[in-house]
């Protein structure tokens, strides 16, 4: 369409990276840091000497008096982020389904309370919720539940399957497919893409909660690791290494999860637009 | 098709069509519906969460609200965050997708992807990389102590404080508020650019008269999406500034769990929360009118 200078498109990735390291700075500082010897943490960003005795730290080689809190807080982060990823693609995939492909009544209704939620403030429902799970509190069934369906995901479902074709579920039924076999043989298989970004989206939110997490479960035990570095944040200041550490811990992951599924991104993201 | 059948027909399909949403609405009326009529009534209450007594204390809740100044200062700061949050967010993120679109395809997807990253960090590790880098003896501060004889307080001065928050935000949200725009200028026609490039409409003209107009509903969106997460500010100023100094930096998010959570005043908490809902309601309408009107001018 456009021919261009080479130089022109030099200058222009010049820009780019300039841009780029400056985005990525702070991640690139974070990990430079846990790698310092505890000597020269923070007084420097030129990594001459890499240790990893803020990792032994974290994995119990340290004096710690709980030797095992940031392993746990870790596992207790994925204990808490899989079964929330998982149940909001189930529920996303069957209402989507169902209100965009079948026909029944209160079909409507439904639309209208996923319309009401999705821009529903959901700072006021923070206290009964809190009453609520109460009994549940310092429990991973407290931790997931009022969490584990969102809307936003939902509607991802409903407006990818509104750009579906209607014959393709017709066609199937004519075939002798019940609805069940239609969902798991139709209905799956073409939205990979939706759902590969529903799951690690929702995956990445409940790994990155703060306050919730916080409130329902105090205990150490129970702590995942998002929590345990911000209430180990004041007590441990005097230890950046470690935090450093653990922070890489809590980033990395996220972060290796969708550079490995970047491509399915192109296809989906025009779908979160709408 | 005889009656029967298509009656039986009928039923099998109100009945699968529920079936598929008994999950969601199970979840809608116990954690949705239950709390909000709760949440209306604990408004009205005096109760600090443990006590067998609750206390009606009708609007008390609302009107004492107006004496307290770090509800007067949440409901300021909402504003002061909105707006540089909405345009940062708005500028980089345009700044971030033109750019993007302007480099050669084979590289293009890359480096959207490098760009979205900050999107996937938690707030609490980016609060501690902040806080540490801004700390006094950091290679940072000593830098600026021996070079520039600077000594800031970055954490206890109000603007200061505040502007680390703003900008670890708009941060954190710029790359992934341009991979919407970048996906909407992609989708813009090849043929209408190449039109105007045939009319000699190319540069800054190309992107006031022919982009932007042509992009206005994603742009629209970004402006949105900005301005809701402008108001659920929380992980940051409680991390770094636990709303100080001077309740310079605290948001309506930390003060009410403080109130329900750290003071046990969980009627007060309730009737703050109602508050600002009002507010986010309010201005987010004000802002979907504004950008509608603009929308409607150029014809969408």
């Amino acid at each position: 369409m456009k021919k261009r200078s080479a130089a022109k498109t030099g200058i222009l990735i010049v820009i780019t990276a300039f841009f780029l390291v400056f985005s990525l700075f702070p991640l690139l500082y974070m990990i430079i840091q846990s790698l310092m010897p505890w000597d020269q943490v923070d007084k420097s960003v030129v990594l001459l000497q890499p240790t990893l005795r803020s990792y032994q730290y974290l994995i119990g080689t340290g004096d710690t008096a709980d030797a095992l809190m940031w392993i746990r807080s870790l596992i207790n982060s994925i204990i808490v982020s899989l079964p929330t990823a998982v149940v909001s693609v189930l529920v996303g995939l069957c209402v989507g389904y169902s209100v965009t492909k079948l026909q029944f009544k209160g079909k409507k209704l439904i639309y209208q309370s996923l319309l009401f939620q999705m821009f529903f403030p959901i700072v006021i429902l923070l206290v009964p919720r809190y009453i609520l799970i109460k009994p549940l509190a310092n429990h991973y069934m407290g931790m997931i539940l009022p969490l584990c369906i969102s809307t936003w995901a939902i509607f991802m479902y409903i407006n990818y399957f509104t750009t579906l074709p209607n014959e393709i579920f017709e066609a199937a039924k004519i075939d002798g497919l019940g609805e069940l076999g239609i969902i798991l043989k139709i209905a799956v298989p073409m939205t990979k893409s939706v759902t590969t970004i529903v799951f690690l989206s929702m995956f990445m939110t409940r790994w990155n909660e703060l306050m919730w997490d916080m409130l329902v479960a105090p205990d150490i035990k129970m702590q995942t690791l998002n929590v345990l570095i911000s209430t180990q944040f004041r007590a441990m200041g005097n230890f950046p290494g470690p935090m450093y550490a653990a922070s890489v811990l809590l980033t990395m992951p996220i972060i290796v999860l969708f550079l490995f599924a970047s491509k399915y991104f192109k296809e989906g993201i025009s779908f979160m637009l709408k | 098709m005889t009656e029967k059948t298509i009656s039986k027909k009928r039923y099998r399909d109100n009945l699968t069509g529920w079936l598929l949403n008994v999950p969601y609405l199970v979840y809608t009326v116990i954690f949705f519906l239950i709390p909000l009529v709760w949440a209306v009534w604990l408004s009205t209450m005096n109760w600090n969460l443990m006590s067998p007594d609750k206390i009606f204390v009708g609007i008390q809740n609302f009107t004492g609200m107006l004496k307290n100044p770090k509800v007067i200062a949440s409901f300021f700061n909402a504003f002061r965050y909105l707006v540089p949050i909405v345009i940062l967010c708005f500028l980089f993120g345009l700044f971030l997708s033109l750019l993007i679109s302007s480099l050669p395809d084979r590289i293009k997807g890359v480096t959207a992807v490098l760009f979205f990253i900050p999107y996937l960090t938690s707030g609490v590790a980016t609060s501690v990389i902040v806080r540490y880098f801004f700390s006094y003896n950091s290679s940072f501060n000593d830098f600026l102590r021996g070079h520039f004889n600077l000594d800031v307080s970055w954490f206890q001065n109000p603007t200061t404080a505040f502007w680390i928050i703003v900008v670890l935000i708009v941060w954190k949200m710029s790359g992934y508020y341009a991979l919407f725009l970048l996906s909407a200028i992609e989708g813009i026609d090849s043929s209408v650019t190449e039109a105007a490039a045939i009319d000699g409409s190319t540069g800054f003209h190309r992107l006031t008269h022919i982009t932007l107009p042509m992009i206005l509903p994603t742009l629209t969106t970004v402006v949105v999406l900005a301005a809701g997460l402008a108001f659920g500010i929380y992980t940051e100023p409680y991390l770094l500034t636990g709303g100080g100094p001077n309740n310079a930096t605290t948001t309506w998010l930390l003060e009410i769990y403080n109130t329900s959570f750290t003071s046990f005043r969980s009627g007060e908490g309730a009737a703050m929360a109602i508050a600002n809902a009002v507010q986010i309601f309010v201005t987010i309408q004000l802002i979907t009118v504004v950008m509608n009107k603009l929308n409607r001018k150029f014809g969408y």
